[in-house]
């Protein structure tokens, strides 16, 4: 332990603790743009200055470790007055705008020129022409409204190992960019959205597709129905005040359906329709063949893209099942509609997801039009649907909680934890476990395979065999799981896992790229409980019990992986290049 | 070719190298944009057409930038001095005058106060 | 036998007249006393000493004497000559002697060749720390010399080492930093050019001391002859196996490659230098931890300037405590400078830790040339300060030249006269580091160009008194919440510049005048009727013709119009253009 004094305080904290991190331990907030939680700090912005006894030049509080008996200094005159300057000659490079910002009253920058009391611009603003990049259609790049701080570049390289965006030029010329200039869509960008959750100011913001929204709820001829995602319904909350994780599913429905949507789906019902997909295909490629395995989960768009970029060779290890979003579009428009005798091209379907790369899947591959039409129509970030709650007028906060609507809204508890990172794994082993076994489990939840360990990795007796499972969150984990795999397979070895869950963003979908700003692990945690309690309070708690799962399948689809399960439900993937260009 | 031992070091330095009278031409990038590529020339074609026995070699910068190309002369039975602003024209009168008539050339000589 | 030389030269005068006097009078005195055989009189360019009257110096016993008159020729012919007796009264007082420890080989050795490398004792000074000492009498030698960090910031060398040594790791480096960017400063070059050995020699001592069996050489690519030179010496060591496995018979194993600067001036800060060779943007990156500990590719890393290294290899050679004699207290050994500007003797020099900046530019750079006064010296590149002229005996030593505002740096010293404008010199200064700037943290990338851009103001004339404030106070920030010592020093020329010379600023400001004539927006161009020969010269010289006007009622320059290029008071053969 480390002992030193700040403004006067005595601080206690581990050795190698920042100066930044051991102030927050004794309430003392010093400013940053640039430190995030998540990330290690990149010393870009030089506001988290503070004095040192003893030395005359100022340290910066998010890279310095504290040393013993150091006694620092947070605040002064002087030091409020070098970070004054600071934050004035940041504005002088970044555009008056804030009226028009996507991140108006929820900008770091602005609150830190708020709390500063920034009233004049002391030097003259210096506003580069650099054209926005919108060509991926899941996020916006816009180079003007950059503050230079490096946060994107850290998660796209560091936390996620994309390696699209980087810095280019020098000087005043800085800029992010993808390296060579060429757009991202170009780039090796899996549209995972991390960099726009992460950045403090507009730079880098979700493609914002609201107004085809309220275009469809306005055209008459539509049928609009909607669906949310399991890792939405505790996040929206952060929006309206609401603790962090509360689960707001009953408020979310109410609001939807005031919002004028005629059928209030949800993806926890697609999700359980996955598990039952996914895990017959488990079950298959295990104790029948011993083929193509492990299996890998395909439910994460970014996941799938970063694959087919990255490791083109495993992507027959894919589960060749859609994801949930895809699920309950394609069922809408082909089961709901003749059920409603509803003519599909006029059904207008709206998906809520904490992912900017949805936006993108959902017309990733004419698969995703098996119904004869586009299968899902728009994907809204969480983000994106707060506003628009907002828009509506809707008293968030008091609203009564409502129920989803019949048939494609109701779910199990296993459909709710896809949300979390571990979830889909364990929804998938509580259902496969049933199938190899024909029994129950005595305790459904598989704890190991829980929390935010970068790579969890464990062995789940089925029956007389043994499941080795590998779970990775955050793209940077992926590459230890992929190589062990392939190692073993080169060398001939047994494989160390037979089931591998891979989600792009860490924490899982609760820590996705459109979800509310500000995630920490201490928020993904949150939310992840909130999706786990959730889950508890369900009675049905495997996916394939589902009665109305049950129903679609005796109804509509049949046996799972049977003739019509494998035209709409299921798709396939294809080694793609890293850069287009 | 073999390794240098402790031993073979200690003979190399200890072997003073013969008194041949030399030429040194500043070829540091310096002097090679005051000419010096050419006056080095010069003096190895020169020397060699007129049968004067005389090492032409070429050394790093001295400092005297300013004074570039400089030359360093050691003629037999003369003190060896610097010359500065040598142009071809000149080292061939450095040649003929001073290393073969042994005669100094008037008005170029650099001569700084320097402590090795 | 020896003839004598006398050298002579009459360092009051600027042309070779009154030398060519006294050389013919000494020359016919001689030829009177009968040693035409036997004493040559030659007129010199240079002795390097000046305003001391006719000077004489006489070869090979490197007497000189200053102030010589007719008489003392005679006396030097009978006495000295003749009988080998110094005139004491008439000899030169030095102090103006340059001391060469770095550069000691420069201009002596043929630097593409390891044999006259050797033939002067190279390698001599590895071989004692291979045979003599061990690593830590190694750097207990380093200690005694005193020996600091050439590259700027003056860090012991010794500390630096042991820091290094301590840190436990299998695999440690060492790298010499070769990528010299600061404006007007060249000594790395001219070392590496002209005495590649004693740099790698330096290296393999500083590998042995800290346990590091690899190295890089970072040198700017902007640097085509010194590469090569480099990369010609590293051949020929590993030739004759003084690099490689085994040097010199013992267990000692050192290699070393050459990386490429990729010019950027910001990649001679040692993380952004460690970042370039790993193949990364070459930005820094906040220490701690420091690179003795976390190096290159995260391994234990020592990195020093060539100008280091050279004198380490002399210090292993001829001892700590030789070279801890010269130099001051709390500096030692000697720097060299890289002299240039408005100086009559612009090139390289080394002198001891100690010399006063006046010694430096009124005795060894031979002064302002054309007679003009001293104004001020730069020192330290961009990063350093302006020095006034009234500062000048300041001896040169890391402590003193802080003192007042400015750094030693890596050697850059610029010498200003009365036509050189500070405002510019800011301007120039500041450019650079803006030029420069990784673009990283937003102080330096963002406060340096909003400087510049209130320098610019000021020098076209549009400077408002507050100006000054807002410089003061983006200089403040810059030095206190910039992240490496690029963006912390850059303001320092305008610092040191507004600290000694506000009233320039004032005067651009307020006045709207240059005195200096330098800021082109400021100058007006006039015509003095009374002065004009009506010839037109002007007219047809103007580019934008704003020169009107006839032969009767002469010629006017339209203000409004003008470009201030200067061109019609160039042209002018009766000085009727005033420029104000």
């Amino acid at each position: 332990m480390v002992n030193a004094k700040i403004n006067g305080i005595i601080v206690s904290v581990p050795e190698g603790t920042s100066i930044l991190e051991a102030a927050q331990k004794v309430q003392i907030k010093i400013p940053t743009l640039c430190k995030h939680p998540d990330l290690p700090a990149t010393a870009a912005c030089g506001i988290c200055i503070v004095k040192l006894k003893g030395s005359n030049k100022m340290l910066r509080a998010c890279c310095t470790p504290i040393e013993e008996n150091m006694d620092i200094t947070t605040q002064d005159p002087e030091i409020v007055e070098v970070r004054r300057s600071v934050i004035e000659l940041i504005l002088s490079k970044h555009p008056n705008e804030c009226l028009t910002c996507g991140r108006n009253q929820n900008c770091e920058l602005q609150k830190l020129a708020a709390d500063f009391g920034i009233r004049r611009e002391s030097f003259p603003q210096h506003l580069p022409t650099i054209p926005a990049d919108s060509s991926t259609g899941a996020i916006v790049l816009e180079s003007r409204k950059c503050i230079s701080c490096g946060r994107c570049i850290q998660v796209c390289q560091k936390m996620q190992n994309v390696w699209a965006l980087s810095m280019m030029e020098r000087g005043i010329d800085t800029r992010v960019s993808p390296a060579g200039d060429i757009s991202l869509a170009d780039s090796p960008c899996v549209n995972c959205g991390q960099c726009s959750a992460h950045c403090p100011t507009g730079a880098i913001f979700e493609n914002d597709e609201t107004a085809k929204v309220w275009g469809a709820l306005a055209d008459a001829k539509k049928y609009c129905v909607i669906q949310i995602a399991p890792a939405v319904r505790v996040a929206i909350g952060e929006a309206f005040g609401f603790p962090i994780g509360e689960n707001c599913t009953g408020k979310l429905y109410a609001a939807l359906r005031r919002m004028g949507f005629k059928a209030v789906f949800d993806t926890n019902f697609g999700a359980d329709v996955t598990i039952v997909e996914e895990a017959n295909e488990f079950v298959h490629r295990f104790t029948k063949k011993q083929e193509k395995l492990p299996l890998i989960t395909s439910c994460c768009p970014a996941w799938v893209d970063f694959m087919e970029k990255f490791h083109p060779d495993m992507v027959g290890h894919f589960s060749s099942c859609k994801s949930p979003q895809q699920i309950v579009g394609v069922l809408t428009k082909t089961y709901y509609a003749r059920k409603r005798r509803l003519d599909p091209a006029n059904i207008f379907i709206a998906a809520v997801m904490p992912c900017t790369a949805k936006k993108i899947e959902i017309k990733r591959s004419e698969d995703m039009f098996a119904s004869g039409n586009q299968d899902v129509d728009v994907s809204i970030t969480t983000r994106e649907l707060a506003r628009m709650i907002k828009q509506a007028g809707i008293d968030f906060e008091t609203l009564p909680d409502e129920e989803s609507d019949h048939i494609l809204g109701e779910y199990t508890g296993a459909g709710t934890i896809f949300g979390a990172t571990g979830g889909v794994m364990e929804a998938a082993l509580r259902t496969a476990y049933d199938y190899v076994t024909g029994g129950k489990l005595k305790n459904v939840e598989f704890e190991n395979v829980r929390g935010l360990a970068g790579v969890k990795e464990g062995t789940i007796p089925v029956g007389n065999h043994t499941v080795k499972v590998a779970v990775a969150h955050g793209l940077s984990n992926v590459e230890f799981v992929i190589d062990k795999v392939r190692q073993a397979k080169a060398k001939g070895e047994e494989l160390p896992y037979h089931f591998i869950e891979v989600m792009a963003c860490p924490g899982g979908c609760v820590g996705g790229g459109g979800q509310p700003y500000g995630v920490t692990d201490e928020l993904r945690v949150k939310r992840g409980l909130g999706l786990y309690k959730d889950d508890e309070a369900h009675t049905i708690r495997y996916s394939h019990e589902n009665p109305f799962v049950k129903k679609v399948y005796k109804d509509f689809i049949g046996e799972p992986l049977g003739e019509t399960a494998e035209k709409l439900l299921h798709t396939e993937y294809k080694p793609k290049p890293e850069y287009k260009r | 070719m073999t390794k240098l031992t402790k031993e073979d070091l200690d003979a190399a330095s200890a072997k003073q190298s013969a008194n041949r009278p030399y030429i040194k031409v500043g070829m540091s990038s310096c002097g090679v944009a005051a000419g010096a590529d050419e006056v080095f020339k010069v003096f190895k074609t020169e020397a060699e057409k007129r049968k004067i026995d005389i090492a032409v070699k070429p050394c790093g910068c001295s400092g005297s930038c300013h004074a570039e190309p400089l030359v360093e002369v050691s003629a037999e039975g003369l003190p060896s001095v610097v010359y500065g602003r040598v142009t071809p024209d000149i080292a061939l009168r450095i040649l003929e005058e001073h290393v073969r008539d042994k005669r100094l050339v008037q008005d170029f000589i650099v001569d700084m106060p320097v402590r090795r | 036998m020896t003839t004598t030389v006398v050298l002579i030269k009459d360092t009051n005068a600027e042309g070779l007249g009154r030398t060519r006097d006294a050389h013919d009078i000494f020359a016919e005195k001689v030829k009177s006393a009968g040693l035409a055989d036997s004493v040559q009189i030659v007129r010199a360019a240079d002795l390097g000493i000046y305003n001391k009257g006719v000077v004489a110096k006489l070869l090979p016993q490197g007497i000189v004497y200053v102030d010589v008159t007719e008489t003392d020729m005679d006396a030097i012919i009978s006495e000295t000559i003749r009988q080998g007796k110094t005139l004491d009264a008439k000899l030169h007082r030095g102090g103006n002697e340059q001391v060469r420890i770095v550069m000691r080989n420069c201009g002596v050795v043929n630097p593409e060749s390891i044999d006259e490398y050797i033939a002067i004792r190279g390698y001599q000074g590895i071989k004692r720390a291979l045979f003599d000492l061990t690593p830590e009498k190694t750097i207990e030698e380093i200690k005694t010399s005193g020996l600091r960090g050439r590259g700027g910031a003056g860090y012991p060398t010794w500390l630096k080492w042991t820091m290094a040594r301590n840190s436990f790791n299998a695999q440690k480096y060492v790298i010499c930093n070769g990528d010299e960017g600061d404006p007007g400063a060249y000594m790395d070059r001219s070392v590496l050019e002209g005495d590649p050995h004693c740099v790698l020699e330096g290296m393999m001592i500083a590998g042995y001391c800290i346990g590091a069996t690899k190295g890089f050489l970072y040198i700017r690519a902007e640097y085509p002859l010194a590469i090569k030179r480099i990369q010609k010496a590293l051949d020929q060591a590993y030739e004759k196996g003084l690099l490689g496995n085994g040097i010199l018979g013992t267990k000692f194993c050192f290699d070393l490659e050459v990386r490429l600067g990729a010019g950027a001036f910001v990649c001679g800060e040692e993380t952004a230098l460690i970042a370039s060779i790993e193949g990364k943007r070459g930005t820094p990156r906040p220490r701690p931890p420091y690179p003795s500990d976390v190096g290159l590719w995260g391994k234990p890393t020592i990195i020093n300037n060539v100008e280091t290294l050279a004198n380490v290899s002399y210090i292993l050679l001829k001892g700590g405590k030789d070279f801890s004699q010269i130099g001051t207290d709390k500096s030692k050994g000697t720097k060299v400078f890289a002299l240039t500007g408005k100086i009559r003797n612009s090139g390289l020099i080394e002198i001891p830790m100690g010399t006063s900046l006046r010694t430096i530019i009124e005795e060894i750079g031979g002064g302002v040339a054309d007679g003009k006064k001293i104004l001020a010296v730069q020192t330290g590149g961009p990063s350093g300060g302006v020095i006034p002229e009234k500062f000048l005996d300041t001896p040169v030593s890391y402590e003193h030249l802080q003192e007042l505002g400015s750094i030693m740096g890596s050697g850059g010293m610029i010498v200003m006269d009365q036509d050189d404008c500070l405002v510019d010199i800011a301007k120039f200064y500041l450019g650079f580091c803006v030029d420069e700037s990784c673009g990283k943290c937003a102080p330096c990338r963002i406060g340096g160009f909003q400087m510049l851009k209130v320098l610019e103001k000021i020098s076209e004339g549009k400077g408002e008194p507050a100006d000054i404030e807002t410089l003061k106070r983006i200089a403040q920030a810059m030095q206190k919440a910039s992240l490496c010592a690029l963006g912390q020093s850059a303001p320092n020329p305008i610092v040191s510049t507004l600290k000694y010379f506000e009233e320039e600023y004032r005067q651009h400001i307020v006045d709207k005048k240059c005195r200096a004539g330098k800021c082109a927006k400021l100058l007006n161009f006039e015509i003095v009727a009374s002065v004009c020969k009506r010839c037109k010269l002007c007219v047809k010289n103007c580019p934008v013709n704003c020169i009107s006007g006839d032969r009767e009622t002469g010629y006017t320059i339209d203000q409004a119009k003008c470009i201030k290029c200067g061109n019609c008071f160039e042209v002018c053969k009766f000085d009727a253009v005033t420029r104000r």
